[in-house]
């Protein structure tokens, strides 16, 4: 990525953002909306645009868990792990998925086509247990159902 | 929006929520569309215009009973008001065929009647 | 026209038995017919009428009346009394009081959460021009008092006191902050509250500030949470075309802005110091208090933090009065409290109940009992702060003093319940699992005593422990209650304290007998083949990852449990259960 390229997509921004208190963190979820995630040139530049030293937004990117570092992959998989789902079996769907896509929390699948996580509750603990892929929830998941979920998005590329 | 004056507060108080005519209200929060209350929500809108039916349909949050999510409450004159729950597109379309249309509940997705709040 | 028939609903109260209630139904319809009824009734299966555990249930509409535990037999004097005439039978009548009062819950699923109109329409912003037309700020933490409300984050304290301290501060600047950051794993009332009926929490924080005097006030909502984000976002910006945010609010001299601030998913930062880090930008790791927030919090200005829940009881209290507020409740805790009752229950959601009701009420008779029908084993509140609850305190009237004496806390308001299959001591390592994981690593006995505390049940739940162990437990627990920086260290211990409490024998089990009754704890298990099912197929001998299964058609075959990983492939996929888990 080329840094004119970057200061471009970041003008509307730190516009939004510079001179208010205590921004950073809004501004690093603007971001990470923007790229999907918070790339190292990206840092370098915000750190000048905003006169914020560089070790201050790392020191922030890495404390908070929502922030992410790698690029993520084509499809965000979620496995909720809250307490509900936990006791309705997460822990089984979450081995599934692994199993399934040979990787583990954290961890984007070579072909780049999925990134899986582990995420605190969802907020839909009536439908435990639940998983998310991108945006849309699947409720009530059985482990059988973990490799029908997965695979229609695999189809698609 | 203009901006608002005490008065104009107390009268929008006063007149109250507008329930009039006929109505369904669909819970769309997170465990609602988790749930396809989306789907739900489209396929009201879609079938009641194709059957030319005064109903009006909107939207809501959590009533809840996140277990029986999708949630839909219907209102319909000369009827209590029904919660219907775990609805899908098939039982949308029975409500507005039996519920709206024919006047008569639809078995088997009743979670909550209430009696009517005005005479 | 059907408005003059009436409306019989029939309904299976045990909720297990839909064919059964589909003969009930038939038998009913069949003597409607013959008493020539039919023109005069309609008849409707319900799946669920509010009542649990009482057999069939008939409701008779418009009147409103309710039959339960009804047999075949008692139709016929059904139809005659209640639908022929106006009589009842007396011996099948149900009567009760709804157990659910909705205060904080009033508007949600009752009006668009996208449409101020509608929220006004039911008495929204009322609050507000009340306070603006005629109350001082004096005055609107004097009807607070009178409330009785107490902060709904988890810790209790009463809400006015906070008010009053934050406006008898010094400060140029004053702020409000509204904590949405709901970080409970299974709890999601605010989550609900903020997608319903965001206005009720924005009036809320606007008549904060007025009553401390802030003129800015921050949301701090969860980033997991973009519907609430775009609602409330949506809510903020309805409010201030309307007149009711900005300058001059109302046409007074009152102004008053709010923002909205994104969590990024660190639990850590539902505490309040952290919070206040967190909205300043930083890093969320929390201070020493005092100084509190009410002297010196946002930019070291007096900064009043309330929760979601408790924001939005507050137009109810200024509307209707803090007296009748007060009706409602225990002597010490007051009005109602919302919980996301969920686990092995059969009708998992959300549920706002007066406090002072049982944790039996909430699971048997609003939650319709346990899932399955199977023996309830306990009830956790207070999320990885809390504790468990055994099933012999159940009757316990919930509030912050009792909820605090079985060694839990009322917390945010998740409510879990676990039935047997649920193990204590995985329940323990999944809460600290978590508060060790989210441990900003600032002070020691949070980082290093939870750490440790996590290696210790790690080991209990491998059969590697001792008995030792738990006074281990203990004195280390004992230590991060003490000695930690904020509340996230002080409570992590309470769910292992809690358990070990109830259920030290089954702590017992794991380290002595070296069994986990619940079958959860995986290295404690063994597996071996039942001879008299097993016919011989082979598939779990295909499926085993290790060959840990030997033997032939002829004698059989076998799991050599010095080879097996316990990983209960062969339990799996078994077709003829022919393989024992003990």
């Amino acid at each position: 990525m080329c840094s004119e390229h970057i200061l471009e997509q970041l003008k509307p921004i730190v516009e939004e953002w510079k001179g208010k208190e205590g921004s950073l963190i809004m501004v690093l979820h603007a971001v990470q909306n923007h790229f999907g995630y918070v790339p190292r040139e990206v840092s370098l530049q915000l750190s000048r645009l905003l006169e914020i030293p560089l070790a201050r937004i790392y020191e922030v990117i890495t404390f908070y868990n929502y922030f992410k570092l790698e690029p993520p992959g084509k499809h965000r998989i979620s496995v909720c792990l809250g307490t509900a789902c936990y006791l309705k079996g997460a822990p089984v769907i979450l081995e599934e998925v692994k199993s399934i896509l040979s990787v583990k929390e954290g961890e984007t699948t070579k072909d780049g086509l999925f990134h899986l996580d582990v995420v605190r509750c969802l907020g839909c603990c009536g439908l435990a247990p639940v998983m998310m892929v991108d945006d849309k929830v699947y409720g009530k998941v059985s482990k059988g159902q973990v490799m029908e979920i997965v695979s229609k998005y695999g189809k698609e590329g | 929006m203009a901006k608002l004056t005490p008065k104009d507060i107390d009268s929008k108080i006063a007149a109250g929520l507008d329930e009039s005519g006929d109505w369904i209200k669909v819970g769309m929060s997170t465990c609602g569309m988790a749930a396809g209350a989306g789907e739900v929500f489209s396929t009201l809108q879609q079938e009641a215009k194709k059957r030319n039916l005064e109903v009006r349909i909107k939207k809501c949050g959590c009533q809840g009973m996140c277990y029986a999510e999708p949630l839909v409450e219907v209102h319909c004159a000369g009827l209590p008001d029904v919660v219907y729950g775990r609805v899908d597109k098939e039982t949308a379309i029975k409500i507005l065929e039996k519920h709206i249309s024919a006047k008569t509940l639809v078995n088997d997705n009743i979670y909550e009647v209430r009696t009517r709040r005005q005479a | 026209m059907e408005t003059d028939r009436k409306i019989i609903l029939l309904a299976d109260t045990e909720q297990s038995q839909q064919d059964k209630l589909r003969d009930f139904y038939t038998s009913f319809a069949n003597q409607i017919k013959d008493k020539g009824l039919e023109d005069a009734v309609s008849l409707v299966r319900a799946s669920d009428i509010g009542i649990y555990g009482k057999g069939f249930a008939v409701k008779i509409l418009p009147r409103g009346i309710v039959y339960t535990g009804v047999k075949e037999s008692d139709i016929g004097a059904i139809i005659d009394a209640s639908v022929k005439g106006q009589g009842t039978v007396e011996r099948l009548l149900f009567s009760e009081e709804p157990k659910q009062i909705r205060i904080v819950l009033r508007n949600c699923g009752v009006i668009d959460p996208e449409s101020i109109d509608e929220y006004i329409a039911c008495r929204g912003y009322g609050a507000l021009k009340k306070i603006l037309s005629g109350m001082n700020p004096a005055g609107v933490i004097e009807e607070m008092k009178k409330s009785g409300l107490r902060g709904r984050g988890g810790a209790g304290y009463p809400t006015w006191m906070k008010w009053k301290f934050t406006r008898e501060s010094q400060g140029d600047r004053k702020y409000v902050i509204c904590n949405a950051d709901e970080g409970d794993p299974g709890a999601y009332m605010d989550r609900s509250v903020l997608e319903g009926d965001p206005h009720s929490v924005i009036e809320g924080l606007i008549i904060a500030g007025y009553a401390i005097g802030a003129g800015m006030g921050y949301m701090y909502i969860r980033a997991e949470y973009p519907l609430a984000v775009e609602r409330v976002k949506k809510a903020i910006g309805q409010a201030y075309e309307c007149g009711l945010l900005g300058k001059n609010i109302l046409g007074t001299d009152f102004s008053f802005d709010i923002d909205i601030r994104l969590g990024a998913g660190a639990f850590v930062c539902g505490e309040e110091t952290a919070l206040i880090a967190s909205i300043e930008g930083k890093r969320g790791t929390p201070r020493p208090r005092p100084p509190y927030p009410s002297v010196s919090g946002l930019w070291c200005k007096p900064t009043a933090i309330n929760n979601v829940e408790t924001l939005a009881n507050v137009p109810y209290i200024i509307m209707e009065g803090g007296d009748k507020f007060a009706l409602i409740g225990t002597e010490k805790s007051k009005g109602t409290k919302v919980f996301a009752l969920t686990g092995k229950v059969r009708n998992s959601g959300l549920v706002e109940v007066p406090m002072g009701i049982t944790l039996r009420e909430i699971v048997f008779d609003i939650g319709g009992g346990m899932l399955g029908d199977k023996p309830i084993k306990a009830v956790q509140t207070g999320g990885p702060s809390g504790g468990v609850i055994p099933v012999d305190q159940l009757d316990t009237p919930v509030d912050y003093e009792n909820l605090q004496k079985l060694g839990s806390i009322m917390g945010s308001g998740g409510m879990i319940v676990m039935d047997e299959s649920d193990c204590i001591v995985d329940i323990a390592k999944f809460y600290l699992g978590f508060c060790v994981e989210e441990s900003c690593g600032k002070c020691a006995p949070c980082r290093i005593g939870g750490y440790q505390m996590l290696n210790l049940l790690n080991g209990i739940a491998e059969g590697s422990g001792s008995l030792e162990d738990l006074d281990k437990l203990r004195r280390v627990a004992l230590a991060m209650q003490r000695a930690s920086l904020c509340a996230l260290g002080q409570t992590a211990a309470n769910p292992v304290m809690s358990t070990l409490r109830y259920f030290e024998q089954e702590y017992r089990e794991h380290i002595v007998n070296r069994k986990c009754r619940s079958h959860k704890c995986r290295s404690l298990m063994t597996y071996s083949i039942i001879q008299d099912k097993c016919k011989r197929c082979r598939v779990c001998v295909i499926n085993c990852p290790v060959n840990a299964i030997e033997g032939d058609r002829e004698k059989g075959f076998f799991i050599d449990v010095s080879k097996c990983v316990k990983c209960g492939k062969c339990f799996e996929v078994c077709k003829f259960q022919a393989i024992a888990k003990e």
